[in-house]
């Protein structure tokens, strides 16, 4: 144990220095200048936690940025995730159509953000758009609801550019399925479980794993969401479709304010912290473990 | 013999991992070792001595980074690349402009605020929405008027207005303008004479002949409010500007901080009515693009833009065909014009080799010179920056256009610049998302101008 303890160390030795580097000291100056007034060219000075008082009782859009986060980490940590399951269940089937059908389900996952905004902006502009000309074919009336940009659908929109494309979802959970034993399935067809019952009784729970990393993917890849809202709304219309990393980034390279822009990132951090612990705790990772 | 041998082969493997960590983190030493060592490999080949060796390595060019987004499908992208060639060929062996392409405005401009936080700007780049500020804050930028001082062919062809308009209160210049700008609106003849109108002289009018349009079938303006919001932008503008002697003070003041006045609440009143009743469908969220393709495909009658734009309205891949014989050109109601220097090209060559500087300052000055300027006029419609560079009978008639927007800008009433120059980059990325809550009736006038006011304050502090 004692000799493996050394190969364990010099193992771990590259990993531990590339995340001290590249990771844990970016940490460190982050938390330590979330407490300064820092902007390029000025003098540093420590302001306590001005910056945070500040976001939460004078920065609206701030709050607002935090509110959609939250409501889109739900989302993606519920919907998401349930859209993703659900495909692979049916897929799982092996009908003819189950291996054409995940490779264009998957197609969202691969295509670069940038390239999937401008798709977007496209289907649901205005007046030439894909959904709109659709309506007006059906209706027979001009439509030109401007998806994006009305307040009233804005956010939806938005949220419509990643929720149903539950990809790897699915690619995650059907790779979990074809290990489950078919002698399972063969001792809930005898004891008279209809395809249905399998499903919901037998294969969704041996699925606890899976669905509980999927649920972690979807919510943090929320606090990482930026390109897409940038292509689409860039965060408008006012603050509707704002989250965090976009006015983070806005707060840098807009206003040129570090300390406060770091701040954010603190509670960023904390955010994600957060909703880490709970999915875990929610799924018994930690039991497990 | 075989756990020794297994020891040996995870040790290889720890090292492996180690070195490939290290080998990625070198990778540009490396290659310009690599670079060198070609180098020298070539001359020992020709069988030179130790002393050619070094002539040889200090022979080659120095290397000009420069960033600029005038690529792709932007109307100067073609006058760009021919300056650029022109300074290399005319610098061969000496210099060499290595050239860093962003393919937008906004990607151009975020990308040098990344590089500006590590203060690693290129040599030489414009400077706009607040990139020459933060490249004098962290210490980069090089005053130019030095420089300027005592070249005196150069400061005779950028000229004292353009060099005065990027003076800074010690008086220094940290920037040389790329360009003059006037600017006023285009609108196509044949919808206006369909509509029976013709270029307004009040704002009552302009609103009274959008009405007209409307009701002729056309859609009047081609508005767009994302990106920087430039078209939408360019009416406001005018609108304030022209709007008396407080509305132009305000249009020709730096950073204002406070928007909550008449001409800026009327201006905004006016446009909420053209956002909603006198443009395309699509005009909120839009992109420039949009905007400039529904004017030169005559979709729309009227867009406010710079001389830039002319180049295309007789080029039959971006504008339908006769429409450069539909053109018009007009200035703002009440007489009013954007008139102004861009604030241009700025030098970072701050703590860099001095024959980078030397370099980078020889290439500015290429830059912003007679050639450069002549290229940018002929091929992109952009104004010198002074008479110097005269334009010809034969270019004003192929270019009717923009001759008759030179002509009209001496009868201009007032004048003033856009909001892209006189605000914060912030306020102009405001303006972007707070457009479309006042088309959908969000917020009013008032809030609206609030808002720009409070973020105004806030980046002044």
């Amino acid at each position: 144990m004692t000799k493996n303890k050394k190969w364990i160390v010099l193992f771990l030795l590259p990993g531990i220095l590339l995340f001290s580097f590249v990771f844990l000291g970016p940490i460190g100056v982050l938390f330590g200048t979330s407490f300064t007034n820092w902007s390029i060219g000025k003098e540093i000075s420590f302001v306590g936690l001005k910056n945070f008082k500040y976001l939460f009782t004078e920065d609206q859009t701030f709050v607002d940025g935090l509110k959609n986060t939250i409501v889109w980490i739900l989302l993606q940590a519920t919907f998401h995730v349930l859209i993703g399951t659900t495909v692979a269940i049916v897929l799982a089937k092996k009908k003819w159509y189950s291996s054409a059908i995940r490779t264009i389900y998957f197609i969202p996952n691969v295509i670069s953000s940038a390239a999937l905004g401008m798709l977007f902006l496209c289907v649901m502009n205005p007046q030439y758009g894909l959904v709109n000309s659709f309506i007006t074919k059906i209706t027979g009336e001009g439509f030109t609801q401007n998806w994006f940009m009305d307040p009233k659908s804005a956010f939806f929109a938005v949220t419509m550019t990643w929720l149903p494309y539950a990809g790897l979802v699915t690619i995650l959970v059907m790779a979990e399925m074809s290990s489950v034993s078919e002698d399972v399935y063969e001792a809930a067809k005898i004891d008279g479980a209809s395809s249905f019952q399998t499903d919901i009784y037998v294969v969704l729970p041996l699925m606890k794993n899976i669905i509980g990393t999927s649920v972690v993917l979807a919510a943090t890849s929320m606090l990482q969401k930026l390109d897409i809202i940038m292509m689409t709304t860039n965060g408008g219309p006012g603050s509707r479709t704002m989250n965090m990393p976009m006015y983070l980034y806005k707060t840098v390279f807009t206003n040129n304010n570090y300390g406060l822009a770091n701040a954010q990132g603190v509670l960023l951090v904390i955010l994600g912290l957060i909703v880490l612990k709970s999915i875990r705790k929610m799924f018994h990772m930690d039991a497990k473990e | 013999m075989k756990k020794g041998l297994s020891k040996v082969f995870a040790l290889l493997l720890a090292l492996t991992m180690i070195m490939s960590l290290v080998a990625c983190g070198n990778k540009a030493s490396n290659d310009a070792d690599k670079e060198t060592s070609t180098s020298k490999t070539d001359t020992t080949a020709e069988g030179s001595d130790k002393e050619s060796k070094a002539e040889e390595t200090t022979s080659e060019p120095v290397e000009i980074s420069y960033a600029t987004f005038m690529v792709g499908s932007h109307a100067s992208a073609a006058a760009e690349e021919e300056v650029i060639s022109a300074f290399n060929e005319k610098y061969a062996g000496k210099y060499k402009v290595v050239v860093e392409e962003l393919p937008s405005d906004n990607a151009f401009v975020d990308k040098m605020k990344i590089l500006a936080s590590s203060q690693t700007l290129p040599d030489v780049l414009i400077g706009k929405n607040g990139i020459r500020e933060l490249a004098i804050e962290n210490g980069q930028a090089v005053n130019i008027k030095p420089f300027l001082e005592e070249d005196a062919e150069w400061m005779k062809i950028v000229g004292e207005d353009a060099m005065n308009y990027n003076m800074a209160e010690d008086g220094s210049v940290y920037s040389i303008a790329n360009q003059r700008q006037i600017i006023g609106y285009f609108y196509n003849k044949d919808m206006f004479a369909t509509a029976g109108i013709t270029p307004a002289k009040t704002w009552d009018e302009f609103m009274s002949n959008n009405a007209k349009l409307k009701d002729a079938g056309f859609t009047p303006l081609a508005l767009m409010t994302g990106e920087n919001a430039w078209t939408t932008n360019l009416w406001l503008a005018a609108m304030i500007g022209t709007d008396g002697a407080e509305g132009n003070k305000f249009m020709n003041t730096s950073y204002p901080t406070n928007y909550n006045n008449s001409s800026v609440i009327k201006g905004l009143e006016m446009l909420k009515t053209c956002l909603k009743e006198y443009t395309t469908p699509d005009a909120v969220g839009a992109l420039y693009a949009n905007a400039a393709n529904n004017f030169e495909q005559g979709n729309v009658a009227m867009i406010a833009n710079g001389p830039w734009m002319c180049p295309d309205f007789t080029d039959e891949t971006k504008s339908a065909p006769g429409m450069g014989e539909k053109v018009g050109v007009a200035l703002y109601p009440e007489d009013g014009l954007v008139s102004q220097f861009e604030v241009g090209y700025i030098l970072c060559t701050n703590g860099k080799s001095e024959e980078e500087q030397k370099g980078a300052l020889e290439f500015l000055k290429f830059k912003t010179g007679e050639y450069a300027q002549s290229v940018f006029l002929e091929k992109a419609g952009v104004l010198p920056l002074t008479d110097n560079i005269e334009l010809s009978a034969e270019y004003k008639a192929a270019n009717p256009v923009l001759a008759e927007l030179i002509e009209l800008s001496g009868s201009a009433k007032y004048t003033f610049e856009n909001i892209d120059n006189t605000a914060y980059s912030a306020i102009v990325d405001e303006t972007s998302v707070r457009y479309p809550e006042l088309a959908y009736d969000e917020i009013t006038p008032e809030e609206f101008a609030d808002t720009l006011s409070k973020l105004a304050e806030m980046n002044k502090q």
